[in-house]
C-alpha cells in the first residue's frame, strides 16, 4: 500500500494541529494521543516500499537530451527508512505514553511540540528534495526549542534562546549553499542534482560547487551537533525534561543521517567531503567524552556522551565504502534507543530525587534496583560490550576502518569507547553502589511504572539486535548499494 | 551577467557578512537578533537573484501566449516559491526568539547578552 | 623533577574545577582519565597526516606531545573555553564557518 507513504507524515502532522487546536477536552486528548501515538510505529511497518510523488507528477523524460527531471516532491521510502521511522514512532510512542501517564492534567501544546518534531524528521528522511529537506529542518527546530522552553528546568529558556539563535545562524546558511546549488543545476531534486554532478554537467571542480559544500556542511554540523555545536546540543538535553531529551537526541541522529545522506550523493566524488567529515568526527568523539569525563551533572553527562557517540556515524560514513556506511547507519539506530533508555533511566532517578549532581547521591541501587540493573546495562551497550547492540556495530566500524587502511582510527574508536566505558562506571559507583549520603531523602518515592516498561521496552530491542543484527544490517548494506 | 543582478548579489552579500558582524560584536540581544536575521535576509535575496532573467517575463501563463515564446522569456520561477515558504519559515522563527527574550527581559531586567545568556554556573552566582 | 611538579600541581588545578562544592575522588580521577585521553587521542589522530607525508606527521605528532604535554592541565582550559555562554558559542560557530569558507574555496581541490 504505497498510499501509507506520505500518511507518515500527515498523521503526526494533523495529529499535532487537532490536539493543540481540541486541548481543552482533557480525555479526550488523552485517548487521541495515545491511539494516534500507537499509530505511528505501525503505519511505516504496513506500507509497501516505493515513490510517491506529490500532486501525481511522475518524472519526465527530455527527448533531445535523455535526461529524466523530477517535477514533483518525491518520497522514496525503502527498508532504511522503514527501519528508522518504525523506531521514531515507537520512541515518540513510548515518550508520549511517560508523558501522559505522569501528568493528569496533559497540556496540548506540549504534545503537538512532539508530534510536530516526529513529523518533521519523518519527512526529513523520506524526501528526496533538498529544500523540502530544508523547510522541515527549521520546523524541527522551532520544535525542540519548544520541546526545551516547556520543561520545568531552571535556565532552560536561555538554553533555548541560545540554541535558536545558533540555528538562525546555521539554517540560513544552509538555505545559501541550496541556492548556490540551485544556481548551478537548477533543480532542487536531490537525484536529479547527483545525476547532473555525476554526468559531468556540473564542474565539481569549481569554486561554486565547493563553497555549496562549505555551506551545507556548517548547517550540518549546526543540525548535528558536531564541533562547533556540541555544547549548545548537551545543553539543551539537559535542560529539557528527560522523556523530551529522550525524543530529541532521536531527532538530532536522524536528521544527521538524513542530512548526510542527501549530501553524500551529492558530494562524494569530491575527496574533501570525506575527510571533513572525518575530522569533525573525530573532534566530537574526542571533545565529547573528555568533557563528559569532567561533569558533575549526569544530564550534561549523558548529553556530551551523546554528542561523542555521534562521531561514530560521522567516521563509518567518511569512511565511505558500503561496509563502513552500513557499520554508521546500524550505529545510528542504536544509539537512538541507548541513548533514549538512559535518558529515561536518569531521568527516573532525577524523578525519584530531585537531585542532577552526583556528587550528592548515592546508594540508590537498594531503593531503585530495577533502574539500576536496566541503567547498567544501557550504558555498557554504550560502551560496547558484548552482546549487546552497541557492540556489534563497533565492532562493524572498528574492522571498516581496518579495511580502509586507517588502524589509527580503530585504535581512536577503541579508546572512545573505553573512556565512555569509564564515563558511565564513575557515574553508576557514585550514583548507586557507594553508601548514601546522610542528607540524601530517597524515601517513599517511586519510579512511574511506565518509565520502566518504557526501559523495559527498549532493553529487549537493544540485546535482541546485539544477538541477530543481521536483521538489520543486511537490508541497510542493500539501500547503502543502491546510493554508492 | 546583468547589472542589476550583480547589485543585488552584491547586497545580499553585505547584508550577509553584517549579520555574522552583529552575532560577535553586538551585546543589545536585540540588535543582535535583528542582525541575525539579515543573514536570512541575504540567503532569501539571493536566491531570488537566481530566478532573475534580463528583459524577461512574470512566470504566469495567461491565456493567448504562445508556450514557446513563453518558455523562452519567462524569469525562472521555482526561486520565487522557495523563497516564499523560507521566509515564513524565518518569521515564524524571529517571533519565537523575541518572545523568549520578552520573558528572559522581565526576569533579569536588562537586555545585555553577557547578562542574560552567559554560563549557567556564573548565572547562579549572578543570582545570589 | 619539575614535571614530577607540575602533575602534582594539576590535581590541585582541578579542584578549582569543580568549585563550588566537594571534591571526590571519583570526579579527580576521572579528570586526570580525561587529561590523559584527550592527549593521547590528539596525538594518534595527528598520525593520519602519514597518508600526506611520513615525516610531516612524525614531526607534527613529535610537536604536539611535547606542547601538550607542557601544558598540563589542559581540561580546564579547554573547559573554560567549551562553557555555555553565548559569546563563546557564537564565535567559534562563526570562526568555523570561515574557516570552512576559506578552505574549501581556496583549497578545496588539494586534496
Amino acid at each position: 500500500m504505497n498510499e501509507l507513504i506520505p500518511l507518515m507524515v500527515i498523521v503526526p502532522l494533523m495529529a499535532a494541529l487537532l490536539i493543540s487546536a481540541f486541548s481543552k477536552f482533557n480525555k479526550i486528548t488523552k485517548i487521541f494521543a495515545f491511539v494516534v501515538a500507537i499509530c505511528l510505529p505501525i503505519i511505516p511497518l504496513a506500507s509497501n516500499y516505493g515513490l510517491h510523488y506529490f500532486g501525481g507528477y511522475a518524472p519526465i523524460m527530455d527527448n533531445v537530451t535523455n535526461v529524466m527531471f523530477h517535477p514533483a516532491i518525491t518520497y522514496s521510502f525503502t527498508f532504511l527508512q522503514q527501519i528508522f521511522i518504525a523506531m521514531v514512532g515507537l520512541l515518540t510512542f513510548l515518550v508520549i505514553f511517560i508523558y501522559l501517564n505522569k501528568y493528569k492534567e496533559v497540556s496540548g501544546p506540549y504534545l503537538f511540540l512532539l508530534f510536530l518534531g516526529t513529523a518533521a524528521v519523518t519527512a526529513m528522511l523520506l524526501t528526496d528534495d533538498i529544500f523540502h529537506m530544508f523547510v522541515f529542518f527549521e520546523i524541527l527546530a522551532l520544535a525542540q526549542v519548544g520541546i526545551v522552553a516547556a520543561s520545568s528546568i531552571d535556565y532552560s529558556y536561555e538554553m533555548a534562546l541560545k540554541y535558536m539563535i545558533l540555528g538562525s545562524i546555521g539554517s540560513p546558511i544552509m538555505l545559501l549553499g541550496i541556492g548556490f546549488l540551485l544556481a548551478l543545476t537548477g533543480s532542487v531534486n536531490v537525484t536529479d542534482i547527483a545525476a547532473a554532478v555525476h554526468n559531468g554537467l556540473v564542474n565539481v571542480t569549481s569554486p561554486v560547487f565547493l563553497m555549496s559544500l562549505a555551506l551545507i556542511f556548517f548547517g550540518w554540523l549546526y543540525a548535528s551537533g558536531l564541533p562547533p555545536f556540541h555544547t549548545i546540543k548537551s545543553g539543551i538535553y539537559s535542560k529539557a525534561e528527560p522523556h523530551g531529551a529522550a525524543l530529541l537526541q532521536s531527532f538530532t541522529v536522524i536528521s544527521m543521517i538524513s542530512i548526510v545522506l542527501i549530501m553524500f550523493r551529492i558530494y562524494s566524488s569530491l575527496p574533501i567531503f570525506e575527510v571533513l567529515i572525518v575530522f569533525f568526527s573525530i573532534l566530537a568523539m574526542v571533545l565529547g567524552v573528555s568533557l563528559a569525563l569532567t561533569q558533575t551533572d549526569f544530564r550534561r553527562m549523558i548529553g556530551f556522551l551523546a554528542v561523542g557517540e555521534l562521531g561514530f556515524i560521522g567516521l563509518g560514513i567518511g569512511l565511505g565504502t558500503q561496509f563502513a556506511i552500513t557499520a554508521g547507519l546500524f550505529q545510528a539506530l542504536n544509539e537512538i534507543m541507548i541513548t533514549a533508555l538512559l535518558f529515561i533511566g536518569f531521568g527516573a532517578i532525577v524523578n525519584a530525587t530531585n537531585e542532577v549532581d552526583t556528587r550528592k547521591l548515592g546508594g540508590l541501587l537498594a531503593y531503585h534496583p530495577k533502574v539500576g540493573i536496566m541503567l547498567l546495562i544501557g550504558g555498557m551497550a554504550m560502551a560496547g560490550v558484548p552482546p549487546l547492540s552497541g557492540f556489534q556495530s563497533k565492532l562493524m566500524l572498528v574492522q571498516a576502518s581496518l579495511s580502509c587502511g586507517f588502524p589509527e582510527l580503530s585504535i581512536l574508536a577503541i579508546m572512545v569507547s573505553i573512556a565512555t566505558f569509564v564515563v558511565f562506571i564513575k557515574t553508576f559507583y557514585a550514583m548507586f553502589l557507594r553508601p548514601k549520603p546522610n542528607d540524601l531523602e530517597v524515601e517513599g518515592k517511586e519510579v512511574p511504572r511506565s518509565m520502566i516498561f518504557a526501559m523495559g521496552v527498549l532493553l529487549i530491542i537493544i540485546i535482541l539486535l546485539g544477538l541477530f543484527p543481521d536483521a538489520v544490517t543486511s537490508g541497510i548494506s542493500n539501500f547503502v548499494g543502491g546510493i554508492l | 551577467m546583468a547589472y542589476v543582478q550583480l547589485v543585488v548579489l552584491f547586497t545580499s552579500a553585505a547584508l550577509i557578512i553584517i549579520g555574522l558582524y552583529a552575532a560577535i560584536f553586538v551585546d543589545n540581544i536585540i540588535k543582535k537578533i535583528i542582525g541575525i536575521s539579515f543573514i536570512e535576509e541575504g540567503a532569501n535575496l539571493f536566491i531570488v537573484a537566481i530566478g532573475y532573467r534580463p528583459g524577461g517575463v512574470v512566470p504566469i501563463l495567461m491565456p493567448g501566449m504562445d508556450t514557446s515564446w513563453f518558455a523562452a522569456n519567462a524569469a525562472y520561477p521555482l526561486p520565487f516559491g522557495l523563497v516564499l515558504t523560507s521566509i515564513v519559515i524565518g518569521a515564524s522563527t524571529l517571533a519565537v526568539m523575541l518572545a523568549l527574550v520578552m520573558v528572559l527581559y522581565r526576569r533579569y531586567g536588562t537586555l545585555s547578552t553577557k547578562v542574560m545568556l552567559a554560563d549557567t554556573s556564573k548565572q547562579e552566582e549572578y543570582n545570589e | 623533577m619539575k614535571l614530577y611538579d607540575q602533575i602534582f600541581d594539576v590535581v590541585k588545578q582541578f579542584k578549582k574545577l569543580f568549585s563550588p562544592g566537594p571534591v571526590t575522588n571519583a570526579d579527580v580521577s576521572g579528570s586526570i582519565t580525561a587529561e590523559i585521553f584527550l592527549i593521547v587521542s590528539l596525538v594518534i589522530s595527528t598520525l593520519l597526516l602519514r597518508h600526506v607525508n611520513v615525516l610531516l606527521a612524525g614531526l607534527v605528532a613529535f610537536i604536539l606531545a611535547i606542547v601538550l604535554i607542557s601544558n598540563i592541565p589542559l581540561i580546564p582550559k579547554f573547559k573554560i573555553e567549551q562553557e555555555d555562554s553565548l559569546e563563546k558559542m557564537l564565535f567559534y560557530a562563526i570562526v568555523t564557518l570561515a574557516i570552512l569558507v576559506t578552505f574549501l574555496y581556496w583549497g578545496g581541490n588539494l586534496v
